[in-house]
């Protein structure tokens, strides 16, 4: 399996960036409870409103402006809360690492020697370079990404966590099957959403 | 408000202190919880330089003009757009708006690597902050936006100068700034790949498209300031080696040396100290640019004016500057050795060499230059001018090099290029050349520097060609595709390479339109109502003067039938505009322009009397001007597709939108066709009539000589319009009449003016002959340092281990060339 379609890591307790929760997350799970950011929006969203009604009739340049203010101002509490929340919090550094280096750079650097080869091999065909450099280059650049690649596929828990998002997602397209209801009457099986039985009239 | 604005600058200026500390500290004591903390205060700075960027927005929206600032550069009758854009348009906002769009941009880079270049982020982050902190300090010191009147604030404000009140000005310094500021973060990769000893290439990608990114819009903003003095300044020309022009020019030859020398060092592990020195030097320049703009060190129409302390605040900022960053290269050398050697001059990486060489001497000549005025007042005590002859002398045949270059590295293989390369690879491009240079003789036309430059752009044009022709076909050989979804294909697969051959292609049209001005026509007349004129091929008739008020300004406007062959084909008003709120200035002149890519027909209406209706007019016809502006369109173009990102990035860059760099260069090129010139604003004018020369005399000094009336960028007399240059004019005519040569008449305003400032260029004795001989000097050395380096890279060195060999893996290999082949 290629590793060139590596998914994003499943959130939960391997998200890759810790202190980002303070920002809107792409893919949002259920709600814990307001969050920080979602607080400091939502108190810009009542203070631009006051401002609207408390500026009415100065024209319409300067509603917008001030409304422009108090957002910004809500993205220097969420600002001031990502630089404290660090110092006051306990820390747990959840980016998944390989070695000293992060596994987004490490997958990084793969693609980048994979495209310098796939260039180099353009340049030999453009005759831009011998067949004696391009072995050489190319070896190097195999090198390297080779490496790199058994690194990012050694690191613990890889394919163990690609293949269980792989059953969760495939269990996702298997799970809207509805579930029949048996009538407690005459045990004659009914649709999910039927409220009274088919065969006796019988409520379900 | 004003105190609200003070306030938000001090807490960026402790906020800043705050993040430089703790993510040094925090990187050395390898804590992530003080590195996040210092991040998370990064971003802090730039919601606070936000929210104090709205802040003074609102002020000038709301005429407070209790605000200094705004009273001085807006008024209650300024249109609602001027207003907002005077955010920049002085020293003290200018200096706000770098540190705002420094924080903006600085936070997204941190935003985009944190997680891929861990080790470097917290210094990358002090060495922002660093910069920002000191441009804070500059503003709460020094020249805060937010300062009040301490009594009764004025009714009503001065108003924006009407030269800034402008379309093209209004976008040209937040590109320029765009450009300046980006350089920043190149620089701030470098220095933490420096500190932390990462020095493979990692940090050089990093950095490799926000370079392309403020390498475009700096372009971009040298390309708004071109159009804006060609509409704006009535001399007819679009660049005077202004000081202030020459400062934002500097970055960009240093960056341009910078994207192509990191080419080389990633295929070739070569010029890695240079490319770390350029970066720096890169940004250095950029701080000396907005140092010259703003200490009253030269004299420019676009400087801010003078100010001693602000002068010694940028020096002692440059100074450590520079000795914290050359510190750090000489502590870094022994890692940054290059690990290949140059094997042969007939090479790509040669050719790069030689690029570097080149561009780099165009910088240090341009600085030389530019600063020689201050160096003779300094050392003698006069205070000489250089302008645009000495500069021409010179930048021409480099420019004609640089050109040549153009096409030929794209030829050249890396490492070393045999003869048979070199056969298949050169026969078309000087078959063009031939061609074109052969047509150009033979059509009649001598203009030798415009000859050559057409020929040479044929040359660069067929390589560029041929490259496109050449990858289509590798690629249809591979796929099977037809020609064009080979051709969209290779470009796709390969945009860094084929967006600079755009670019390449749009510097050619750039230097086609330059080369235009060897066959440049102009004349000054002197017309009554129904008279007229003839130049080129256009006939111009001068019908009647209008004057008209608008409530801001009044205009007086010239009626012209402008015809060819007999046909009229247009109708031109130049004007000239007296600004009721300016009255103590003199009025200013509206540039009118007839387009056509083949030439432009450019009236200026030097003066007229109101009583006779009698007007002079200058009048140019400029060919191939146009393709200038559409050669910098091209350029927009090719580095937008350079700097889309590849599609393997797309899962890294997943919270970006990936069509980021094609939206904006896209946008930028759209903005670019569609910003159609307005009718070109003003340039100073006269209510005397000039005089014409009369004879070879006048017309040679009228080019020598330029006027020192302050406000055109010292054009030449002959040029100028002003009542100044006509002064001068009038007096050189009369010392002609009683029998005086050239030099009489040099030494006669020498003595008048005690000292050469006035000539273009200085005489070339004493020591002005360092002005003159300091160029083969530059270049000699320049040589001499790139030899030398040459040489000792061709030096048999022990080579550096390569990479060592993976072991054999057959299961890998399978993968590697699956994960290859899916790249396509």
């Amino acid at each position: 399996m290629s590793s060139a379609t590596s998914t994003r890591v499943p959130d939960g307790p391997a998200d890759a960036v810790s202190h980002d929760s303070l920002w809107p997350p792409p893919f949002e799970g259920p709600a814990d409870g307001l969050r920080p950011w979602q607080f400091f929006v939502l108190a810009a969203l009542i203070c631009a409103t006051g401002v609207t009604w408390l500026l009415r009739g100065q024209g319409v340049t300067v509603v917008v402006l001030m409304t422009i203010v108090m957002g910004a101002t809500a993205l220097v509490g969420i600002a001031a809360l990502r630089a404290i929340r660090p110092l006051v919090t306990s820390h747990q550094d959840r980016t998944p690492m390989i070695g000293a280096r992060t596994r987004v750079a490490l997958e990084r650097e793969k693609m980048l020697a994979l495209r310098a080869i796939k260039e180099l091999e353009f340049d030999r065909a453009m005759t831009k370079v011998s067949d004696e450099d391009f072995r050489v280059m190319s070896g190097r650049l195999r090198a390297r990404a080779g490496r790199l690649m058994r690194q990012l596929e050694a690191s613990a828990g890889y394919r163990e966590r690609v293949e269980r998002d792989l059953v969760k997602r495939l269990g996702e397209k298997a799970t809207a099957e509805p579930v029949a209801r048996t009538c407690g009457s005459c045990s004659t099986a009914n649709d999910a959403d039927a409220q009274f039985c088919k065969a006796c009239g019988a409520k379900l | 408000m004003a105190s609200l604005g003070t306030f938000l600058l001090l807490a960026a200026f402790v906020a800043c202190s705050y993040t430089v500390v703790v993510s040094v500290v925090g990187a050395r004591r390898g804590s992530r919880r003080l590195v996040e903390s210092g991040i998370g205060a990064f971003y802090l700075i730039a919601a606070l330089m936000t929210v104090a960027t709205a802040v003074i927005v609102n002020a000038f929206l709301t005429d407070d003009f209790t605000i200094k600032y705004v009273s001085r550069y807006s008024d209650s009758v300024q249109p609602l757009f001027y207003k907002i854009t005077s955010y920049w348009g002085g020293l003290d906002g200018s200096i706000m708006f770098w540190v705002f769009l420094l924080s903006v941009f600085g936070s997204i880079a941190v935003y985009v690597n944190r997680e891929r270049h861990r080790e470097l982020i917290p210094y990358v982050v002090a060495t922002i902050a660093t910069v920002q902190g000191f441009f804070l300090f500059l503003m709460i010191v020094h020249n805060n936006p937010f300062g009040t009147y301490v009594s009764a604030a004025p009714l009503d404000g001065e108003g924006l100068n009407p030269v800034l009140q402008n379309y093209w000005m209004v976008i040209h310094p937040p590109s320029l700034y765009t450009g300046f500021v980006g350089m920043t973060i190149p620089f701030a990769f470098g220095i933490a790949a420096l500190i932390t000893g990462h020095l493979d290439d990692s940090w050089l990608r990093a950095v490799r498209r926000w370079t392309m990114f403020a390498w475009l819009f700096l372009s971009f903003g040298l390309m708004l300031g071109m159009i804006w003095a060609y509409e704006e300044l009535g001399w007819g020309g679009y660049w005077g080696w202004d000081p202030v022009e020459n400062a934002a020019l500097l970055p960009w030859f240093t960056a341009t040396a910078f994207l192509h020398s990191v080419m080389v060092q990633e295929r070739r592990s070569m010029l890695r100290v240079w490319n770390v020195v350029l970066v720096i030097l890169t940004f250095f320049l950029t701080i000396f640019g907005t140092f010259l703009t703003r200490s009253g060190v030269v004299q420019s129409v676009h400087a801010f004016g003078q100010d001693p302390t602000l002068t010694w605040m940028f020096s002692i900022f440059m100074v450590v500057l520079l000795t914290f960053s050359f510190g750090l290269v000489i502590y870094r050398l022994p890692l940054l050795r290059a690990r290949n050697d140059l094997d042969s001059w007939m090479s790509r990486e040669a050719a790069f060499l030689v690029n570097n060489w080149i561009l780099l001497f165009c910088a240090f000549f341009v600085l030389f230059a530019t600063m020689f005025p201050t160096l003779s007042e300094a050392i003698n005590g006069e205070r000489l001018t250089v302008a645009a002859p000495f500069y021409n002398k010179w930048m021409l045949p480099i420019g004609l090099v640089l050109l040549v270059l153009t096409g030929i590295a794209p030829l050249l293989a890396w490492r070393k290029s045999t003869l048979i390369n070199l056969r298949d690879s050169f026969l078309w491009p000087t078959v063009a050349a031939l061609v074109t240079g052969s047509a150009f003789v033979a059509v009649g036309f001598r203009v030798w520097a415009s000859g050559l430059c057409f020929a040479l752009c044929a040359f660069v044009t067929a390589t560029i060609v041929q490259e496109f022709w050449r990858g289509a076909n590798v690629r249809r050989t591979t796929t099977g595709t037809d020609f064009f979804t080979a051709l969209v294909g290779v470009v796709g697969r390969n945009k860094r390479r084929y967006g600079g051959y755009i670019v390449h292609l749009g510097i050619v049209l750039i230097f086609f339109g330059f080369a235009g001005e060897g066959f440049k026509q102009n004349a000054q007349v002197l017309l009554r109502p129904g008279e007229q004129t003839t130049l080129g091929r256009y006939t111009i008739r001068y019908d009647r003067l209008s004057v008209e008020d608008d409530g801001q300004k009044q205009m007086t406007a010239a009626h012209m039938s402008v015809f060819r062959e007999g046909t009229q084909i247009a109708a031109l008003y130049p004007a000239k505009w007296a600004w009721h709120k300016h009255e103590t200035e003199p009025p200013t002149t509206e540039v009118a322009i007839r387009r056509t890519f083949a030439e432009d027909l450019y009236i200026v209406l030097a003066a007229a009397e109101a009583g006779t209706q009698a007007a002079s007019f200058q009048i140019f016809v400029n060919p191939l001007v146009n393709w200038v502006w559409f050669g910098f369109g091209i350029m927009a173009l090719g580095t937008g597709i350079a700097l889309l990102p590849e599609r393997t990035y797309a899962f890294a860059l997943a919270k970006l939108p990936e069509a980021a760099g094609t939206t904006t260069a896209a946008l930028l090129f759209v903005l670019m066709l569609f910003g159609a010139p307005l009718s070109a604003q003003h340039q100073e004018m006269s209510s005397i009539a000039p005089v014409l020369p009369r004879n070879q005399i006048e017309k040679r000094l009228g080019e020598k000589m330029v006027c020192l009336c302050g406000g055109c960028g010292k054009e030449p007399i002959g040029t100028c319009t002003c009542s100044t240059a006509a002064g001068v004019r009038r007096e050189i005519a009369t010392l002609v009449d009683s029998g005086k040569s050239e030099d009489q008449i040099i030494e006669y305003f020498i003595g008048k003016y005690g000292g050469q400032q006035f000539l273009g260029a200085p005489l070339d004795q004493g020591f002005n002959r360092l002005a003159w001989l300091f160029p083969y000097l530059l270049g000699a050395s320049g040589a001499v340092v790139v030899g030398f380096a040459a040489v000792r890279w061709s030096r048999n060195h022990d080579k550096a281990p390569a990479d060592a060999p993976a072991a054999a893996d057959q299961d890998l290999d399978d993968r590697l060339d699956d994960e290859l082949r899916n790249l396509d």
